[in-house]
């Protein structure tokens, strides 16, 4: 059974359309990257997914559960965790506060001292700033805060939508060393990048997003092996 | 000495009274992005149905409380199911829940006035008799008044930042997207919030009619004041707002003191004005800074 099977997804804002009928599997402890030109429904398909955008056709399904037409709320307690474009933290809140706000579900609440522990142990900057409020963070802290925050969740499904966009070198490499441990933690991933081959080192599958329809899947070294795709659709 | 007793008196009376009908339109606002225009409405009907359980029905006072906070708190859930709810989706969610809300407030304060009557009852609920503050009396009816917004206050603070309620209605105010991905049921926030805001207008209602008497239209100028205190705390500031009614009371009853009942308002409009001039997004609110 898969993890994740969504089959003809259609989605939209307004009189324009942006997801064209996609479907994608991703199996139980699977590391998948969207990858794409920009303005084609990758983050699109992540807020269907978690349900921001009501998907106006087709099925999705979590664990065998249909989620299609759940609230948002009840996607985060069936254990899909979005950490969203832009972090969208709680900017009059401590770090902490947010990083609580996390686990805000009971069972995630249940577990809270542990992850804490667990997400300063990986972010450990996060520590020292946790009396910090969020809207004085420099971009790299914001964006540590937030994907701290959606580990506080716990969950199936880690969904990450440009953990590195808009940060200095320096600090995507800090971001990447948290991929790379996410990675080889096991856990369910579903990721969006814009450097394509860069996160393709550490993807099982891309799925190239162009579109609104998948134009391409396949595993990290494959792609990589295949100069053209990049070429064709990434102009690069 | 006696003045300024007489001045601090009424002014944190005032200021308590403002403070209980601002903090309310302030946490709508702040979770919502609603001006709630059936506010002052809402405020009336706490106090007609005070009146109405210990007047007309003849029990006692924490009754009559208590069933005007529920009426008004249930109206305030009934004001997020038939019009916030349908609305939220849309683009221009603000005018368009500003505009239906004025309409819902007069529907409110025509049926008070069709059940009523136009002539000014007055409100059961009061305390006779007076403390005597070095040399000055004060009515026991303002130290209520003054404990009943303290303890308000307290407990809106205790709710917003002690309870997981609280949590999530802050989580949903500072970012509605966010709040959602955290597992916040934002709906049920909503109807909290305006529940809470209702019982609280309930509340506040009873204690203007008590000194004020009860009117159908008695609702509309508390309801400007509270506007106008929740803008100059900062839209959406709850704390701000408590604060901010204080010290507009404060400063009403000095103006008043000073220059006569009749230039209280202007002069304090005045004041916000250049309150706004001198920081637009309020006292206590946050300048807005757009991050890409």
């Amino acid at each position: 059974m898969s993890l994740l099977e969504l089959r003809g997804i259609q989605a939209g804002y307004g009189a324009q359309m942006v997801l064209r009928g996609l479907s994608l599997d991703m199996a139980q402890g699977e590391f998948a990257a969207l990858i794409g030109p920009n303005g084609h429904g990758k983050t699109t398909l992540l807020r269907s997914i978690s349900g921001l955008v009501r998907a106006r056709a087709g099925q999705m399904r979590y664990m065998g559960q249909d989620i299609g037409a759940m609230r948002p709320d009840q996607i985060v307690a069936a254990g899909i965790i979005h950490v969203p474009q832009g972090d969208l933290l709680f900017p009059e809140m401590t770090v902490l506060d947010n990083l609580r706000m996390g686990a805000y579900l009971p069972a995630a609440a249940a577990e809270e001292a542990a992850r804490l522990e667990e997400v300063y142990a990986l972010l450990p900057k996060l520590r020292d700033r946790r009396l910090q409020i969020a809207s004085t963070l420099s971009g790299g802290e914001r964006r540590m805060v937030g994907i701290g925050r959606g580990l506080m969740a716990g969950g199936g499904l880690l969904m990450l939508d440009e953990p590195s966009l808009g940060l200095a070198p320096i600090v995507i490499d800090q971001i990447y060393a948290v991929i790379a441990r996410l990675r080889e933690s096991g856990r369910s991933v579903l990721v969006v990048e814009e450097n394509a081959s860069r996160i393709a080192e550490y993807a099982d599958r891309l799925h190239l997003l162009d579109n609104g329809t998948f134009v391409w899947s396949g595993g990290g070294a494959e792609f990589l092996a295949q100069p053209e795709i990049l070429a064709t659709y990434l102009g690069g | 000495m006696d003045v300024a007793i007489q001045i601090v008196a009424s002014g944190l009376t005032l200021g308590a009274m403002y403070a209980i009908s601002t903090v309310g339109l302030a946490l709508v606002y702040g979770a919502l992005n609603m001006l709630n225009m059936a506010h002052g409405a809402i405020l009336a009907l706490g106090g007609y149905v005070c009146y109405q359980v210990m007047a007309a029905m003849g029990l006692p006072a924490p009754l009559g409380v208590l069933a005007a906070m529920v009426v008004c708190g249930a109206v305030g859930v009934l004001i997020y199911h038939l019009a916030a709810r349908p609305m939220l989706r849309s683009q221009n969610f603000e005018t368009q829940i500003f505009i239906a809300t004025i309409g819902i407030g007069a529907i409110l304060q025509d049926l008070i006035l069709r059940a009523f009557g136009p002539q000014p009852k007055p409100q059961p609920l009061a305390l006779s008799g007076a403390l005597n503050v070095g040399g000055v009396a004060v009515p026991y009816q303002n130290l209520l008044i003054l404990a009943v917004a303290l303890v308000m206050m307290a407990a809106m603070a205790w709710l917003l930042g002690r309870t997981r309620t609280g949590r999530a209605i802050r989580a949903t105010a500072q970012n509605r997207d966010a709040a959602q991905l955290m597992g916040v049921r934002i709906g049920r926030v909503y109807a909290q919030v305006l529940a809470l805001s209702g019982a609280l207008a309930g509340l506040s209602g009873i204690l203007l009619s008590s000194i004020s008497g009860l009117l159908p239209t008695m609702g509309s100028d508390p309801m400007l004041k509270a506007f106008v205190i929740c803008v100059v705390a900062g839209l959406g500031q709850v704390q701000g707002a408590a604060i901010a009614a204080l010290v507009l009371g404060l400063l009403e009853a000095l103006i008043q003191y000073l220059f006569g009942v009749q230039y209280a308002f202007a002069i304090l409009l005045m004041l916000v004005i250049g309150v706004l001039i001198w920081r637009p997004f309020g006292i206590f609110g946050r300048r807005q800074v757009v991050r890409l």
